[in-house]
Parts: structure tokens; sequence; C-alpha cells
């Protein structure tokens, strides 16, 4: 769909003013994207590097020649395999969970109107949107008091009560605009209790969207770093984005820089992978239920 | 209670039990240690009892708190304001047809695919005083005599100091694409009409965007900022791993300080009550976002 704003491509009318402004906007353009690749370049050029290369005085912006050595290091800097291990595990574990309990949740408050609940929408809806750090302390002592530290389900258990607002709020968005009301309907007339209907006609069509939001999920507990630091911080139960950043807080990151750049490419892929499948629902999906929601 | 009611209730009932128990039930504990005593170095002997508004008069007579504050208002207004900026620009970019447009779009949507914490990592090494490749470009250039310290110049004007724009820098370049692709959900709903009637008046591009886009997009704006000005009040990874929120506490914000107060001195009650001045700033803007919400909803 082409929406008619008429820059870059030319059109009709080349008054000066307009050219000027074209070519404002190609600098603007070239300007942003230097700034949005340059440090993703940088990581991966780094992470290319012989360590004595690294540290040249001036920098060189392409490596003379590339090693895998970093790569075969980076395991040896923190234990990154474990490491990705559990926040795989942990993000999968979550977002399997977080969907299923939020589709159902969803779905009556996109179609039922029941006391309570605009309440329960509401509730939803603040717990969503006011910053993690004023729950902190109290979800702490919670996770503590049930002897959940430093347990991957203690870090599961906190990661599902914070996706599933997001997640109902996005498939509600979802089962009231992609969904047709007349499925059911049907599939009542034809004997079906409000369960059955949505088990075996609901559920089957709308795979896709709850898929988009199971990948968001996971995507947000792995990016995580807040509670995975409080939560799951000994030793080899570290999640990744924890043991990255704390072995950056530590100053440790000078003196193997390459490989610490290995071990940050290699952490940045599942999520790009990720990305790749669900690039087809971002416009859609993710503002459909943010915006509306 | 009939059927209907019923099955709501119980499909709706593991969601709400996790919402409370994480959600609500924390945040109202939060409050309510506010306006206690919790100091846990000697919560054992001395107990926990009300004080009523002391732990705010006490974060309030830290200067460094109120440094804080500001710092946090700052960061976040040039955050919201700089993203917003460039998102409006890039998303009318890679909402027109061009040759090379699925490569222009893959490769502004790339800084979403890293991780904030490794997106804190990668900027330390990026502006590493000596190895940066900024600090030799802008010396070959001859812009620069000595080499900026990016990370850990104290240097201030007002609240603003080169490590604060750094991480901002930082914060707008993780963030942009949710930005991009929240403001062309809105666009793609505008009109064509609208730009057709435009160009018949004369309109050039830059009265085009500020006569027919901007006014357009007024509502998915107000909620976009509304969202991010919460979000950025609430920050938290940038500033606490890339500086600590130092030096000289330039950088620190109020979850990094509310952070700090308890699990670095435990004193969870005036952690309590920097978290309370977090919820109470992001309360008015949730106040502004529902009544937003809402009004869109009406028409």
């Amino acid at each position: 769909m082409s929406v008619a704003v008429e820059f870059p491509v030319a059109r009709s009318r080349t008054g000066t003013t307009d050219v000027i402004t074209r070519v404002v906007i190609y600098v603007a353009l070239a300007m942003m994207l230097v700034y949005l690749l340059l440090p993703v370049f940088w990581m991966i050029k780094s992470s290319f590097q012989s360590n004595f290369e690294i540290q040249r005085i001036p920098p060189l912006w392409l490596p003379s020649n590339i090693t895998w050595k970093p790569y075969e290091n980076a395991g040896l800097l923190i234990p990154m395999w474990r490491y990705i291990f559990n926040s795989l595990f942990v993000s999968a574990v979550t977002a399997f969970v977080a969907s299923g309990i939020s589709c159902t949740a969803a779905y009556v408050l996109a179609r039922f109107r029941f006391p309570g609940a605009t309440l329960i929408l509401a509730l939803i809806l603040i717990t969503q949107l006011v910053p993690p750090i004023t729950r902190v302390f109290p979800v702490y002592f919670l996770i503590q008091s049930m002897g959940m530290l430093n347990t991957y389900f203690g870090l599961i258990f906190a990661y599902v009560g914070f996706s599933v607002p997001f997640a109902v709020l996005l498939l509600r968005g979802y089962f009231q605009t992609s969904c047709p009301p007349e499925l059911e309907e049907a599939a009542m007339m034809d004997g079906c209790t409000h369960f059955s209907a949505f088990w075996r006609v609901i559920l089957p069509i709308s795979l896709p969207g709850i898929a988009a939001v199971t990948i968001f999920t996971f995507l947000n507990a792995w990016n995580d770093f807040l509670w995975a630091s409080l939560l799951l911080s000994s030793g080899e139960m570290k999640t990744i984005q924890v043991g990255i950043g704390e072995f950056a807080t530590e100053g440790g990151s000078t003196e193997y820089q390459n490989a610490f750049m290995a071990a940050c490419v290699v952490s940045t892929l599942p999520a790009l992978i990720l990305f790749f499948f669900v690039q087809r629902w971002l416009v859609g999906g993710l503002t459909a239920g943010a915006v509306k929601a | 209670m009939n059927e209907k009611n019923l099955f709501c209730y119980i499909m709706v009932a593991p969601a709400l039990v996790v919402t409370l128990l994480l959600g609500i039930y924390p945040m109202l504990t939060s409050m309510f240690i506010s306006f206690r005593s919790y100091d846990l170095l000697n919560v054992q002997e001395r107990g926990s009892h009300w004080v009523g508004l002391r732990n705010y008069f006490t974060v309030f007579a830290d200067e460094r708190f109120v440094q804080t504050v500001m710092q946090t208002i700052l960061f976040t207004v040039l955050a919201v304001a700089i993203s917003v900026v460039m998102g409006l620009f890039l998303a009318q970019v890679i909402n027109v047809k061009f040759r090379g447009l699925s490569v222009v779009r893959t490769l502004i949507l790339v800084p979403w695919f890293v991780p904030p914490a490794v997106a804190s990592v990668i900027w330390i090494w990026l502006l590493n005083t000596d190895l940066s490749p900024i600090n030799a470009l802008l010396r070959d250039v001859g812009w620069i005599d000595a080499n900026i310290r990016f990370m850990t110049d104290s240097r201030t004007w007002g609240p603003i100091s080169i490590p604060m724009m750094a991480i901002v820098a930082v914060r707008v370049w993780n963030g942009l694409p949710f930005i991009i692709i929240f403001i062309l959900a809105g666009l793609q709903s505008v009109p064509k009409d609208y730009y057709e009637a435009a160009e018949i008046d004369g309109a050039n591009i830059v009265q085009k965007f500020f006569y027919v886009t901007l006014p357009t997009l007024k509502p998915v704006l107000l909620i976009l900022l509304a969202l991010l000005f919460m979000g950025g009040i609430g920050h938290f990874e940038m500033n606490f791993i890339m500086t600590g929120g130092g030096p000289r506490n330039l950088t620190n914000v109020m979850a990094v300080y509310a952070y700090n107060q308890g699990f670095l001195f435990f004193k969870f009650d005036v952690a309590a009550a920097a978290s309370g001045v977090i919820l109470m700033m992001t309360s008015v803007i949730c106040v502004f976002y529902l009544w937003a919400q809402s009004r869109d909803d009406l028409r």
C-alpha cells in the first residue's frame, strides 16, 4: 500500500524549495542510518579482530584479517552457553504459560460483558503501564518468602506475572479485530458449550495471533535485565543478559574485548532469528493491540 | 450466577490472579512500606512502624535525589523528543515506495534485535575514550583536539553532561524501531485524498507534513507520548549498566536511585519512597493516557 507522501520520490513539481528539502532529507537519512548501524557494525567488527589489533590507536575500521578465535574464547570468559540455555529455557516456559493463560482471559474480555470486566481490564492496564521498578521490592520479598530465589521457577513465575497484562491487551485487540463473533455463535447453535466453542473453533483460527504474542512474550523475557539480575543472580543460573551486563559493570570487559563482543553477537542472534519470523505481524499485530488496547 | 458469567470468571481467573499477585499487590505493598520505617539492617530489633511522610521528607532532603529527579525528567524529555522527531521522519521515509525500501526498512529496525543489556555494553565499547571510532573520526576532521570522554567527563552545563547525553543516545537508539513501527501504523491510516487536496492547493513537502500528516497523527502520537513518558520515568537498565549513575551522580535516574537504596544500602523504606515518587509521576501520565484512550474509543 503506497501512501502519497511525496518524498523521496520526485514527482511533477520541482521547485527549488522542494529540491533543497529533498537534499536535506537524504542527508538526514544517511546520518541516521550511520547512527543506527555503527554500533552493530562495531560490535561485529570487533568480534572478528585479534585482541592486539583491537587495542590499536587509532582504531581500524575493518579487521586486517578475520579470526574466529574470539568466538572460541567467549565461552571461556563467561559460561556463555550455559547462560544462553538458562535464558532460552526461562523465556520459552514463560512465553508458553503466559500466552496460555492470557488467551483465555483476552477472549472473554474481548467478547463478553460480565460484572467486573471493566475493573479487571483496568487493573491489567495499570499493571502494564506502571514501570516495573515500582514493584521491585515486594516482588523480591514475595519470591524470597516462597523460597524461589535463584530457581528457574521463581523467575518464570515473575515473568509470567509481568507478561500477562501485555499479552492480554495485545490478544484482546486481536480477538476484537480479526476474529468474527459469528463463528462461535454458529458453533453454539450447533450445541457447543461456551468452552468448547472457544476450544474447538476460536483457538484454532487464532493461532497466528497467539503465536505472535508468544514470540513477543518470549522476547520480553529474553531482553529483561532487571528481574533476572535480582531473582536469578548466582553463579551458573544467570541469564545471558545478566551475565553480559554484570561482566561489563565489573569492569572485566576491557581485557578481552574481542571475545566479549563475540558473546554479544551470539546473544543477539536468537532475538534476530525470532524477529525474522514475527516481521509479518509487526505492524498489524503489535500496534493493533497497543493503540486500541 | 448464570453459566455464561461462570465461564467468563473461570477463563479470566488465572490471568487475574497473577496480575493481582505480581502487579497490583506489590504496587500497593510498596506504597505501604513507603509510609513505614523499614531498614533491613535494624528491622529485626527495632521492627517496622508507621512514620507518616518521613521517608518522603528523607528523599527530598537528599540533594542527590533532587538532582536525580531533575535528571530523570531531563533524560525522559530529551529521549522522547529526539526519538519521536526521528521516528516521525524515518516512518515517513519507509512509508514511501522506492527502490531499496526493504533494505532500508530492515536496516532501520536493526537496533530492535539488540537486547538493552547488550546495547549498553556495545555502546560502552563504541564510546571507549581512547578506542572510539567517533573520537578518531572527529580528530581526523579536526573538530576536536582531545578525545571526548563520553562516559567519564564530569563537566556540566546545568543538568546536562556528556555521559547523560551518551545514555540518551543509547536509549533513543534502542527504542527507535518500536516508535517507527508505531508511527508507521498511524501513517497508513491517513487518507490519501488529504494529500491530493493539499497538493492541489500547492502545498510543498514541509507544509503537507505540518498541515496534513501531523494533525491526522495526533491521537496516535498522544498515546505514544504517554507510553514513552511512562517508560522513561521508570527507565533503569542503561543507566545502571553503563555508568551506575556516575560520574558524580550525573547520570543517575530515579529507578537506579531506588534500586541502590534498596539492594545496596538495604534502606527499603527510602527506596519505597523513591519508587512512590516514580509511581506518582507515572500515575499523572497514566490518567492522561486513559483519558486519551477513552476519548478515542468514544469516537
